[in-house]
């Protein structure tokens, strides 16, 4: 949001080339030459921790605050009677059951996948709406205003935290590492229900003229990998394209301020700009929603195409 | 001439927009028709056109990516 005062300051370069580069360092995780937090190098791979590790730390708290203990504490009671949040969890819970597990997975092996269809829910929801919220950038005025810490100061903590977007499932591999578990749990699935190597005969249907297979069989290893690869395009894509067209709206205050080389046509521009930001930020609370659930449901379908094979 | 690519990027999302648009159009379409005629059958309806829609949207906003790795990559 703080994009456009950015600008406005930086003098000497034109305006339309920092406007993108502002709005992908808005969105993308924060730079491994600046961590958060250092951490060695194990076997070549950097483990230090960058905004996106972060908000994944936070939501998992969230997660653990807001759904483990209050379900943890609700079965430890006698009488078992749902009250406030409980309430809310099991609607949620009892929706996922009836209108997305048993009818794709089957009553048989609902109970099983019921626990990951879940967790992968609550936790692509609490990832997504933590995108909407911009306390950061509320610590990052309190920092530079009440505490008068510099922006330019590289050691303060909560000025390395503004670097960087604080969506992590915009991120590709956060999406990537949720979809891989995806892709395994379908291959588990099918285990489990056929057996090791029926699952794999499952792939293609039986009884077809054999070169019918020469084309069938690349086609649906192919299509093995790109049901995860989808996943994870999608739930990536749709965090940072909301993101990306927010910021794209407000920075045509600044582009058209320095287009026509006048503050006021800049700052009429914003009766335009912020009603249009408002509204996209509405509708990425639909999306938020929208998304986690299709994540879920499209889980819930590849496990249950590889339990009920339809051929 | 070297930022032909923005004219074939801007180009693509439109044609990507009319492609989902319709495409999206048409389910949303059946689907109002088969409601009106069997208000009783909407729940199914609904959950039969939902898994549709998300395949074509995630058609659509691979495309999108697409485009936008030729903006960012050249």
């Amino acid at each position: 949001m703080s994009a456009t005062a950015e600008q406005d300051h930086t003098a000497g370069t034109s305006v339309l080339d920092q406007v993108g580069d502002n709005i992908i360092h808005h969105v993308s995780n924060s730079s491994l030459d600046h961590p958060l937090i250092h951490l060695p190098h194990f076997f070549g791979i950097d483990l230090s921790v960058t905004k996106h590790v972060l908000m994944l730390w936070v939501v998992a708290i969230l997660l653990a605050c807001a759904v483990i203990i209050p379900v943890r504490r609700y079965m430890q009671k006698e009488k078992a009677i749902p009250s406030g949040w409980m309430n809310a969890l099991e609607l949620i819970v009892k929706f996922f059951r009836d209108s997305i597990i048993k009818p794709n997975i089957g009553s048989k092996y609902s109970e099983t996948w019921a626990p990951l269809i879940l967790t992968l829910f609550f936790f692509i929801l609490f990832a997504n709406g933590i995108g909407l919220l911009p306390f950061f950038d509320i610590l990052g005025a309190v920092n530079r205003f009440a505490f008068h810490i510099p922006a330019s100061d590289n050691h303060n903590f909560i000025n390395s935290l503004l670097h960087g977007g604080v969506t992590a499932t915009g991120n590709f591999n956060v999406t990537a590492g949720l979809a891989v578990i995806t892709f395994f749990a379908i291959i588990i699935a099918g285990t489990r229900a056929h057996g090791f190597i029926h699952h794999w005969k499952n792939l293609v249907p039986t009884g077809l003229p054999w070169p019918v297979y020469i084309i069938l069989i690349p086609i649906e290893i192919i299509g093995m990998f790109v049901r995860p690869f989808a996943l994870t395009m999608r739930l990536a894509a749709n965090m940072t394209g909301g993101h990306i067209a927010v910021l794209a709206i407000l920075s045509f205050m600044a582009i058209f301020a320095e287009m026509f080389n006048s503050t006021a046509i800049g700052l009429s521009l914003a009766l335009f700009s912020i009603p249009m930001a408002i509204a996209i930020s509405g509708l990425e609370i639909i999306v938020v929603l929208v998304q986690a659930y299709v994540f879920t449901l499209l889980s819930a379908v590849f496990i249950g195409m590889a339990i009920n094979v339809h051929h | 001439m070297e930022n032909l690519h923005l004219f074939g990027v801007g180009l693509g999302l439109g044609l990507i927009v009319i492609g989902a648009g319709l495409g999206i159009g048409r389910l949303a379409a059946a689907a109002a028709e088969g409601i009106a005629r069997q208000p009783e059958a909407a729940d199914k309806i609904t959950g039969a056109v939902n898994l549709p829609l998300f395949l074509l949207e995630g058609v659509a906003i691979l495309a999108e990516v697409f485009a936008l790795l030729i903006v960012l990559m050249k």
